[in-house]
């Protein structure tokens, strides 16, 4: 089925003192869909991120992942349910190899055991085209094979959803291009939903089948990226009254 | 660049059991009950199980541990209280279990809210202080314990350095046994991903608080194990001497001159220090502990990832490519390394929880 749901947020809400750093998101996502998230610094983008994977716990509202409600679950078992991410500050395992920083998603985040665990981490691998480079200690890699490296990371575990958490950042438009084409050949040979938060607007129009915009904690559009592009209230957020005037 | 650690393959099994083996007759060949040199090995070995214990918590796990006494202590009272009570017998396999078993209990309900609650310093220090107020209990304890006292057992039944110097032998094999399949295992990898980066391992499926406890237990196991070995050794068991903080610190020592986070890191430090101190107070007791100190210090200085970075394949690199005049011998080896990997290491988010 092509428009069955894997994630859905309902009216998330969370705060940080007086600040409102989610204001009643909801937020759903299909398999095989793509989602971007964009918004100015400080829009609640990676503080919705750190409350699907429960290292945050909203004061209010539910995320459901395959229609049960995770809300409130420990972030290990979160992941081990099927949501992957990576962080926007690469966390690689710096003294481990590629090949072992990836097996221990496929061996904690999915439970799988020696052949089958090598099995999934290679094949995470080679989808990023890292296979060769699985023996390099990750503490030699740059920063690009590092983020390509997360994803991987995620994948071995087998998810249902997986979180980006601004992959480009900090990436050459060479390594972008490469990225894109990674993000897309996951998109299409694993059957999971990709929720994808990142700055570099004309990346995630060039991929995601919808994108929505978070301001102040509000979701203030959800469209196509086309829609979006011209939808005023998010001209108005990025570049300023003064700019949908004109 | 390798990851193979020295002493693996074929050859280092066969160096090892050899090794063992060598060990194993040597109380056949010296004077066992003169030998000095029995008696060292004797001490080299609690110290490399106590050593491993902690270089499995702090130096894979990531979580400082400043309280292995605590795990000392609690290991040899069991064994001087149950064989006070006529529980065990002397040199009770039954009681050296339960002394372990009993540590690494403590050390379950111990980390639970140590392990659960407190990070980095703060774990170190929450370890300290638990260690410190087991002490006060067993000064305070009046007859349970002993008191400040404690409790004297019978020496009478002393029967030679032989059989300590073989289960002191065997406890070491046995916790480099365990911890070197541990490593290997699925566990070890996970963790080593604590100790690089909790959220990441977290969000990747590890139970990190489940994880904690293993090691901490494990190591707790171990070194429970010693300090039962060191009562029946001493046959006076106070807590002055069990859970003095140089139980704590000695392993520390050991492991960080050695190697941390190395397998054979603590064994190469608890042999070599073990060695000085005991070479320093034979030759020059007078400046002992200034030999040690100054021992310690230049290690630390010129050889900042142990000294099992001077054996090739060892896990850091080797001490002489840091070395100016060497530096064209080993040429560069490195392949694959393209950047020191210190992009966004300034300014951690870490979030709150």
């Amino acid at each position: 089925m092509a428009n069955e749901e894997v994630l859905r947020l309902e009216n998330i809400s969370k705060s940080f003192g007086g600040v409102k750093a989610l204001n009643n998101v909801s937020l759903s996502l299909a398999k095989k869909k793509i989602v971007g998230l964009i918004g100015p610094n400080g829009a609640g983008k990676s503080t919705l991120f750190n409350v699907v994977t429960s290292f945050y716990k909203p004061d209010q509202g539910r995320v459901f992942l395959e229609g049960r409600c995770i809300t409130g679950v420990t972030p290990y078992k979160i992941c081990r349910k099927g949501i992957g991410r990576t962080f926007q500050l690469v966390k690689t395992f710096t003294s481990m190899t590629a090949y072992e920083n990836v097996v221990v998603g496929a061996l904690y985040g999915h439970k799988l055991r020696g052949k089958d665990a090598q099995k999934s981490a290679m094949e995470a691998l080679e989808l990023v085209d890292l296979a060769d480079k699985k023996d390099v200690v990750t503490s030699h890699m740059t920063l690009s094979d590092r983020r390509l490296l997360e994803v991987a990371r995620a994948l071995a575990s087998m998810p249902i959803v997986v979180l980006l958490d601004e992959p480009m950042a900090g990436l050459n438009p060479t390594e972008i291009v490469k990225m894109l084409q990674i993000i897309n050949r996951a998109r299409e040979e694993r059957d999971m939903g990709i929720l994808w938060v990142e700055h570099k607007v004309d990346a995630v129009f060039h991929l995601c089948d919808h994108v929505a915009v978070l301001d102040y904690g509000v979701k203030i559009a959800e469209d196509t990226p086309e829609n979006v592009a011209h939808d005023t209230k998010v001209i108005e957020a990025y570049l300023g009254k003064e700019a949908v005037k004109r | 660049m390798s990851k193979q650690p020295f002493l693996s393959g074929k050859k280092g099994v066969l160096g090892v059991i050899l090794l063992i083996i060598f060990l194993s007759a040597l109380p056949i060949v010296l004077e066992a009950e003169e030998s000095y040199f029995i008696y060292f090995l004797y001490i080299s070995f609690i110290y490399i199980t106590v050593a491993q214990g902690w270089n499995l918590v702090a130096g894979y796990a990531g979580q400082v541990s400043l309280g292995q006494h605590a795990f000392f202590g609690i290991g040899a009272y069991v064994t001087a209280m149950s064989w006070d009570a006529g529980l065990t017998g002397y040199l009770d396999p039954v009681a050296m279990f339960s002394s372990g078993a009993i540590a690494a209990l403590l050390a379950v309900i111990i980390g639970l809210p140590l392990l659960g609650k407190l990070r980095d310093d703060y774990f170190a220090l929450g370890t300290l202080g638990f260690a410190e107020i087991l002490r006060v209990v067993f000064i305070q304890g009046k007859d349970i314990t002993g008191g400040p006292i404690g409790i004297m057992l019978p020496s009478g039944r002393y029967a030679g350095m032989t059989p300590y110097y073989y289960i002191s032998l065997g406890i070491a094999v046995l916790t480099l046994v365990c911890i070197w399949f541990l490593i290997r295992s699925r566990f070890g990898l996970g963790f080593v991903a604590i100790r690089e980066d909790e959220q990441a391992a977290e969000a990747n499926g590890i139970p990190l608080l489940r994880s904690k406890i293993l090691a901490f237990s494990i190591g707790a196991f171990f070194t429970g194990l010693c300090g039962s070995l060191t009562a029946y050794y001493s046959f006076h068991i106070h807590p002055g001497g069990v859970f003095t903080l140089t139980w704590g610190l000695l392993p520390l020592l050991m492991t960080i001159l050695g190697g941390i986070g190395t397998f054979w890191g603590p064994v190469i430090g608890a042999v070599l220090l073990a060695g000085v101190f005991e070479l320093a107070n034979m030759w020059m007791p007078e400046l002992h502990t200034l030999i040690s100190g100054l021992f310690i210090v230049l290690v630390t200085m010129f050889m900042p990832n142990g000294v099992v970075s001077l054996v090739k394949g060892g896990d850091g690199p080797p001490f002489l490519y840091r070395i100016g005049p060497f530096r064209s011998l080993f040429g560069q080896s490195n392949t694959g390394r393209v950047s020191d990997g210190a992009y966004e290491n300034g300014a951690e988010n870490t979030i709150q929880r």
